[in-house]
C-alpha cells in the first residue's frame, strides 16, 4: 500500500467520522491546541542501538502535534496527532455518536534500526599442535554487504466501527481492520557445508504486508447476550528471495567428489532461494453466548479457525470450547469458574532427502526420508475454580485451584503421543485500610508431571560401533543417523514452580507516597535424570512520590532484576 | 573454491564419532533500572520539568569446566583442545544507558506557550560481540510554540 493511499484513508476515516458526528448538531463545543516546532538530532559513534527505535537527522526538522476535541449534546469528536517527521507519525481519531455509532481510527508509523551481525564468532580452523600448523577443514565467512544499514519502516492502521442496527433486541454490528506494513532491508545469511563450510550475509528486501478483518453481531435474545465473529487474516511479502550459491558437494580438503558427499547435501552446485517468508491466511469463526443461570452468570464461546500457508499448502486448524460460570455463595464470597478445550491438528510434512550414498559403487544406498509429525497436534483442557472471599472490610482472600492436561497424539512418535498433567494451587490476600496503607501477597504453586520434552535427546552416543550394522561398509557417520545416537530428553520446563510476590503501598498524607514490593520466582525440574535444570528470579522494587509544596513534584524509583538459570552444555566429538 | 591445504593430512579412511560430553554451568544476568523525575513551577508562567533514567544490565556464563574426553577418544585427536575456555565469553553482556532530559514551558500569553527541551543519551557496551561495539550517543533538541485556538 504506498503512502498516498494510506494517507487518503486515514483522510476518509476522519472525514467520515467528523461528519457523522456533527450532522444534525446544533451546539457544539470545541477546543484546539496545536503545538508547532522543529527539532534537532545528532547521533555519535554506532547509533544503531542506542537509535534502534530513534530516527533523525542532524538538521533542524519541522514538528507538529495537534488535539481537537469537539463536544455536543450527543456526540463526542477527539483527535490526536503527532507528525515527527516523515517517518515518525501518529494520529488517533475517535467520534461517538449517543450509543448508536462509534468509528475510531488510528495511524502509526516510525523507523526500526536493525544491526549487522558481523559473523565474527563463525570462524575456526583445524590445528595440530604436534607440528604447529593449521589443518585444511576450518569454518570460515564473508560479508557481501560490508556496513550495510538495515532498517525498516513499519506503518500500523487501525480502524473500528460499531452500529446500532436495531434498539429492539440490541442488536449492534462490529467491525475492524488492521493492516501492518514494513518496507525496508534486512540482513540475510546463508549456510554452505561441505567442500567450502562458510557463512555469507548480503542484503535482502523487506516488504511485509499484514492484513486483518473482524466483523460481527451481537444482541441480546430471550433474557441471552449472543454474538458471532468471523475474522479473516494474510500476511505476505512481496519481496525478491535472496538467492545463494551452494557450493559442491566435494571433501573439504582434498576435493574428491562423488556420492558420499553428494548425498550428505540437500542443495550442491546450485544457485537456490533461502531466507524465505511464508504467505499465510487465517480464517476463523466463534459464537458467544451468555446468560443468568441460577444465581449466577453463565458464558460460552465455540470457536473454529483454520490457518494455512498457500506456498508450502500446509495447513493447521484449531477448535475451541470455553465456559465459565460466576455465582455469589454467599453475601461475601464468590465463587468464579473456568473451563477451555482446545483440539489442535496440523498437517504432517514429507521430508524428502537425497538418497544417502545413492550412486555409489557398492549400491549400499540408504533411505532417510521421514514424515515430521507435528508436535502442535494436540488436546488442550484447563479447568480452574477459584473462591474470592471478603474476610473482613480490609481483608480479601482469593483462593484458586487449576488443572491442566495437554494430550499430543503424535509426539515424539506417531500415534504414540505423550500426556501432561499440571496442577495449580494459588492464595492470594489483599489489605486495604483507607487510602493510606494497602498491601498483596501471592504464593502459587504449579506442579506438572511430563512436562513437555526434546524427545530427540541432547546426547550422544559414540556411534561408529552402533551405527556399523546400518551401513556396513561406509565408515561414515551421516548427519541423520545421529538420530538414532540422541539420548536424554531435555527440556527447561519445570516439574516443580513457586511464585511468590508482595506488594505494599503506603500514603501517610497526599504529599507523600511509599511503594514497594518483591517478585520471586524458583522452579526446578526433577525428571532429568542427573540434569539439574534449575531456574531462580528475585525482582524487588521500590519507588516514592513526594510533592512538597504545590511547587515542586518529585518522584524516584528503582528495580532489580536478578536471574539465574542452571543448564547443561554439551559438545559432540568427530573425526571425520 | 579449495581450503588451504597447509598442514593437511592425508585421506582419512577411518573417521570416527565418539559421541558427546556434558558439564552443567549457571547463567546469571543482573538488571538496575533507576528513574528520577522533577517537575518545578518556578513563576506562575513558567514550568521547568527534567528526568533521569539509569539502566546498567550484565549477563555471564559461569566457566565451562568439561570433564576429561581421553576415555571416549581412546588415544585419537591428540591435537585437539578440549578446554572450551572462551565458551562463556560468547553469552557475555555488559550495557550501561543513561537518559538525560531537561525542558521548561513558558507561558508567553494565555494563548500561546513557549516549550524547549533536550534529551541526551549514552549507551556503554562493555562486551562488543555480534554486532561489533554498540556503544553509542544522541542528543535531541526540541522547541516550538503551544497554542491553545
Amino acid at each position: 500500500m504506498k503512502t498516498i493511499n494510506i494517507i487518503l484513508y486515514v483522510g476518509l476515516v476522519l472525514l467520515l467520522a467528523f461528519s457523522v458526528v456533527l450532522a444534525e448538531d446544533n451546539e457544539t463545543q470545541e477546543s484546539t491546541i496545536l503545538w508547532i516546532g522543529s527539532h534537532y538530532v545528532d547521533f555519535s559513534d554506532y547509533n544503531k542501538k542506542i537509535g534502534e527505535y530513534l530516527c533523525g537527522e542532524d538538521e533542524w526538522i519541522p514538528e507538529l502535534e495537534l488535539t481537537y476535541f469537539s463536544r455536543s449534546d450527543n456526540s463526542i469528536f477527539r483527535l490526536d496527532g503527532h507528525f515527527h517527521d516523515d517517518k515518525d507519525i501518529f494520529a488517533d481519531a475517535r467520534a461517538t455518536k449517543g450509543d448508536h455509532f462509534r468509528l475510531s481510527g488510528k495511524y502509526r508509523s516510525f523507523i526500526r534500526q536493525l544491526g549487522q551481525d558481523l559473523l565474527t564468532n563463525v570462524e575456526a580452523r583445524e590445528f595440530f599442535e604436534s607440528t604447529g600448523n593449521p589443518g585444511g577443514k576450518m569454518l570460515t565467512h564473508e560479508l557481501l554487504d560490508p556496513g550495510a544499514d538495515y532498517d525498516y519502516k513499519r506503518q500500523e492502521i487501525l480502524t473500528e466501527v460499531e452500529i446500532l442496527l436495531s434498539r429492539k433486541n440490541n442488536i449492534r454490528f462490529t467491525a475492524a481492520h488492521r493492516s501492518v506494513l514494513k518496507n525496508g532491508e534486512r540482513q540475510a545469511i546463508a549456510n554452505n557445508h561441505c567442500f567450502s563450510c562458510h557463512l555469507t550475509s548480503e542484503s535482502a528486501d523487506v516488504v511485509q504486508r499484514s492484513h486483518q478483518i473482524e466483523a460481527g453481531l451481537d444482541a441480546e435474545l430471550a433474557g441471552s447476550d449472543i454474538g458471532y465473529r468471523f475474522g479473516y487474516r494474510v500476511f505476505e511479502s512481496d519481496a525478491p528471495d535472496p538467492v545463494a550459491y551452494y557450493d559442491p558437494a566435494k571433501h573439504p580438503v582434498h576435493g574428491g567428489a562423488g556420492a558420499e558427499f553428494s548425498s550428505r547435501q540437500v542443495f550442491d552446485d546450485t544457485s537456490v532461494a533461502y531466507s524465505t517468508l511464508p504467505r499465510t491466511e487465517k480464517t476463523s469463526h466463534k459464537v458467544r453466548f451468555k446468560r443468568d443461570l441460577g444465581q449466577g452468570e453463565f458464558a460460552s464461546s465455540l470457536g473454529y479457525s483454520i490457518a494455512k500457508n498457500t506456498i508450502t499448502d500446509l495447513s493447521s486448524e484449531a477448535y475451541v470450547g470455553s465456559a465459565n460460570y460466576a455465582v455469589g455463595l454467599s453475601n461475601r464470597t464468590r465463587l468464579v469458574t473456568r473451563g477451555t478445550v482446545t483440539m489442535l491438528k496440523a498437517d504432517d510434512p514429507w521430508i524428502d532427502l537425497p538418497t544417502y550414498r545413492g550412486g555409489a559403487a557398492d549400491l549400499n544406498e540408504t533411505d532417510f526420508d521421514f514424515t515430521r509429525y507435528s508436535g502442535l497436534d494436540r488436546w488442550d483442557l484447563r479447568f480452574s475454580a477459584e473462591v474470592i472471599s471478603r474476610l473482613s472490610p480490609r481483608v480479601v482472600l482469593y483462593v484458586l485451584g487449576g488443572y491442566d492436561r495437554v494430550d499430543r497424539d503424535d509426539y515424539p512418535i506417531w500415534d504414540e503421543g505423550t500426556q501432561t498433567d499440571k496442577f495449580t494451587g494459588q492464595v492470594k490476600l489483599r489489605y486495604r485500610k483507607g487510602l493510606r496503607y494497602s498491601s498483596l501477597v501471592k504464593y502459587r504453586f504449579e506442579k506438572t508431571s511430563d512436562p513437555f520434552v526434546s524427545a530427540r535427546g541432547l546426547f550422544e552416543l559414540p556411534g561408529y560401533d552402533i551405527l556399523e550394522p546400518a551401513v556396513p561398509v561406509s565408515p561414515w557417520i551421516f548427519y541423520w543417523q545421529r538420530e538414532d545416537l540422541r539420548y536424554q530428553s531435555i527440556t527447561t520446563l519445570p516439574t516443580d514452580k513457586h511464585v511468590f510476590e508482595w506488594r505494599s503501598t503506603y500514603r501517610p498524607s497526599e504529599r507523600y507516597g511509599l511503594t514497594i514490593g518483591l517478585k520471586g520466582k524458583y522452579d526446578k525440574n526433577n525428571d532429568l535424570d542427573s540434569l539439574d535444570v534449575q531456574h531462580f528470579s528475585l525482582q524487588p522494587n521500590l519507588n516514592i512520590n513526594y510533592t512538597p509544596d504545590v511547587k515542586w513534584t518529585l518522584a524516584a524509583g528503582y528495580t532489580y532484576s536478578f536471574d539465574k538459570s542452571k543448564l547443561p552444555i554439551t559438545v559432540a566429538l568427530f573425526d571425520g | 573454491m579449495f581450503t588451504d591445504t597447509v598442514g593437511v593430512r592425508p585421506l582419512e579412511v577411518n573417521p570416527r564419532h565418539y559421541g558427546s560430553v556434558f558439564t552443567m554451568s549457571d547463567f546469571e544476568s543482573k538488571v538496575h533500572n533507576l528513574y528520577m523525575t522533577a517537575n518545578f513551577v518556578a513563576m506562575e508562567d513558567l514550568r521547568l520539568y527534567g528526568a533521569i533514567t539509569y539502566n546498567k544490565a550484565q549477563a555471564a556464563l559461569d566457566e565451562v569446566i568439561m570433564p576429561g574426553v581421553e576415555s571416549l577418544l581412546d588415544g585419537d585427536l591428540e591435537d585437539q583442545d578440549f578446554t572450551f575456555e572462551t565458551m562463556p565469553t560468547y553469552s557475555d553482556l555488559d550495557y550501561e544507558l543513561l537518559n538525560l532530559q531537561l525542558g521548561f514551558e513558558y507561558q508567553l500569553s494565555p494563548e500561546v506557550t513557549w516549550t524547549a527541551d533536550g534529551i541526551v543519551a549514552d549507551l556503554w557496551d562493555y562486551a562488543p560481540y555480534v554486532f561489533g561495539d554498540e556503544t553509542g550517543s544522541y542528543f535531541v533538541i526540541r522547541s516550538g510554540l503551544r497554542l491553545e485556538l
